[in-house]
């Protein structure tokens, strides 16, 4: 549904994105992760058609986005990280405009189901600039929604709300993702709510993609860590380095970590240190998250 | 083209939802009854004066003592209003964020630039509109030559239309809306009496082609009632430079 080839951005000598590629099927909800300025909202704005690519290709249900964007834009919801809105609007006026703007056949009837889909009928009558933010980013989502797209790209839908609110919309965006085949790419830096909502997980640092894959790859991890609580780590730390398969021990004062090249459990509970506790750490989003975008890029 | 009127009607109605669009049309309409108002009283008194000489008074046309100095007020009165209803057509949307949504929707950069300048153009009829009562008062009370007011409106219209295709522009090229307003005006005066710098000048290339740049010049010959076709291409030409100047710029706005 969403194929991305070599995509490459410069802004002057500044490099955005460089060599970006990557396939979304239909259906899939993937997450698209990365640090502020890593290249997410660029990348999105590109398959939107808003921002031109230096380089590389994007192509939305077949068609070229630089060759025939109209055709994009009409299959494509679009929710950019700051909501597009003419705060003097009512919500209903807005996301009609909305529809008219792209083509929709029956507007009252399409802003009617997109409005009840984000839950704003109640406030379509109210002006755009007296809602609390929660409600503009729905109106946001409304807009993007409108024309019934069977792809939808969302860039920090939640960024800037409060917990209570980004619950709301999570829970919103995996209900929109449910049903109707619908492609979502959704780009947060709230570990959270990729794990929730989707299957799988683009990582994108310093413009290149660093990794991709199913959740459940990138989550599990090769490397085993195991948790070590002890009574009195001083010594410990060099028996636990002479434990066959293991790679490395962190100490922070508190807790040890010793990493494996399997589950080590077994060969440190046969060290003979004083130990209380040994568990598993499962390797999670956030450490390979952690990992993959705090190394320098050589 | 359903996505230029689109953004056209919204524009209309986006400016009589603030007060910028009310000021505008209050302003315009008291300085234009203000004027109005002067002349008649400088008609009347002209009038009561020739009493003493009736050849006088055969010369004295209510199309040349009002209609065309009024319309010509009007025009001076439009250099400073227009800017001030464009100069948020493109730049606010640029302010706020909105572009996205149009940059995003299956409408091209024409459509855009199109939508923009005829929801200026909504507005600016509707000001025009206002200047009916006065028509309306001289056809009650005199007997102006409808040749002359008609060729008079048309050339309004124009002119409106050339200003409000250079205030899109303008509103275009820069997110605030300040200097949008100082390009447009700037730019709508140098087009008003560019040809009064040249009127010392020996004749030649440059003087012909100031001249001919001047709005006053084909505003002045409509507003005498002759509606020639050169004066109706001068100002259609600069509505669609500015047109597509605009939407080039929209275009360029994809790529930064």
């Amino acid at each position: 549904m969403i194929e991305v080839q070599g995509l490459t951005k410069s802004y002057g000598d500044t490099l955005a994105l460089s060599d970006v590629s990557f396939t979304i099927q239909k259906g899939e909800v993937v997450g698209f992760l990365g640090q502020n300025g890593a290249g997410k909202s660029t990348t999105m704005r590109i398959i939107a058609g808003s921002l031109g690519a230096s380089a590389g290709t994007a192509r939305v249900g077949g068609f070229d986005v630089a060759e025939s964007p109209r055709k994009v834009q009409a299959i494509l919801g679009y929710a950019p990280e700051t909501p597009p809105l003419y705060t003097n609007m009512t919500v209903g006026d807005y996301v009609r405009f909305a529809a008219s703007l792209k083509g929709v056949p029956d507007i009252d009837a399409a802003t009617k189901k997109a409005l009840g889909r984000v839950g704003l009928e109640a406030v379509s009558h109210r002006i755009i600039d007296n809602l609390s933010k929660g409600y503009r980013q729905r109106v946001g989502l409304a807009q993007a929604l409108v024309h019934d797209p069977t792809g939808l790209v969302l860039d920090e839908p939640t960024s800037g709300l409060d917990p209570a609110q980004r619950i709301e919309i999570k829970n919103l965006i995996h209900e929109l993702s449910l049903g109707d085949d619908r492609t979502v790419l959704l780009s947060t830096h709230v570990l959270s709510e990729i794990e929730a909502i989707c299957s799988r997980v683009i990582i994108i640092h310093k413009g290149r993609i660093v990794a991709q894959g199913d959740l459940a790859t990138l989550g599990g991890g090769a490397e085993k860590k195991v948790h070590v609580e002890l009574a009195r780590p001083e010594g410990a730390i060099d028996v636990l380095r002479k434990v066959p398969g293991v790679t490395l021990v962190e100490h922070d004062g508190v807790h040890l970590v010793v990493t494996g090249e399997r589950d080590v459990r077994e060969a440190v509970a046969a060290a003979s240190i004083p130990f209380g506790l040994l568990s598993l750490q499962g390797q999670r989003l956030e450490d390979t998250y952690i990992q993959l975008t705090t190394r320098e890029t050589t | 083209m359903i996505g230029a009127l689109t953004i056209a009607r919204r524009e209309t109605s986006a400016l009589f939802n603030t007060p910028v669009g009310w000021i505008a049309l209050t302003a315009f309409t008291f300085i234009g009854g203000f004027f109005f108002t002067a002349m008649l009283i400088g008609y009347y008194s002209a009038f009561s004066e020739s009493v003493l000489n009736p050849q006088q008074a055969d010369q004295l046309s209510v199309n040349e003592w009002v209609v065309q100095p009024f319309f010509s007020n009007l025009g001076v009165i439009a250099l400073f209003i227009v800017p001030a209803v464009t100069m948020r057509l493109i730049a606010e949307d640029r302010r706020q964020r909105s572009i996205e949504l149009l940059l995003t929707s299956p409408v091209s950069s024409f459509e855009i630039a199109l939508g923009k300048f005829l929801g200026g153009m909504g507005f600016a009829l509707v000001m025009t509109a206002t200047t009916l009562p006065f028509m309306w008062f001289l056809y009650a009370l005199g007997d102006p030559d409808s040749g002359v007011v008609i060729s008079n409106y048309v050339g309004f219209i124009l002119m409106l239309g050339t200003l409000i295709a250079m205030g899109t522009f303008a509103s275009a090229l820069t997110e605030n809306q300040i200097v949008a307003f100082m390009i447009a005006f700037a730019g709508g005066l140098f087009l008003w009496i560019s040809n009064w710098v040249v009127q010392g000048m020996d004749d030649g290339p440059l003087k012909t082609t100031i001249d001919y740049v001047s709005m006053l010049k084909h505003a002045d010959s409509m507003g005498k009632g002759l509606l020639h076709t050169q004066d109706i291409v001068y100002f259609l030409s600069f509505i669609g430079f500015f047109l597509f100047a605009t939407s080039q710029r929209v275009e360029a706005l994809r790529w930064r």
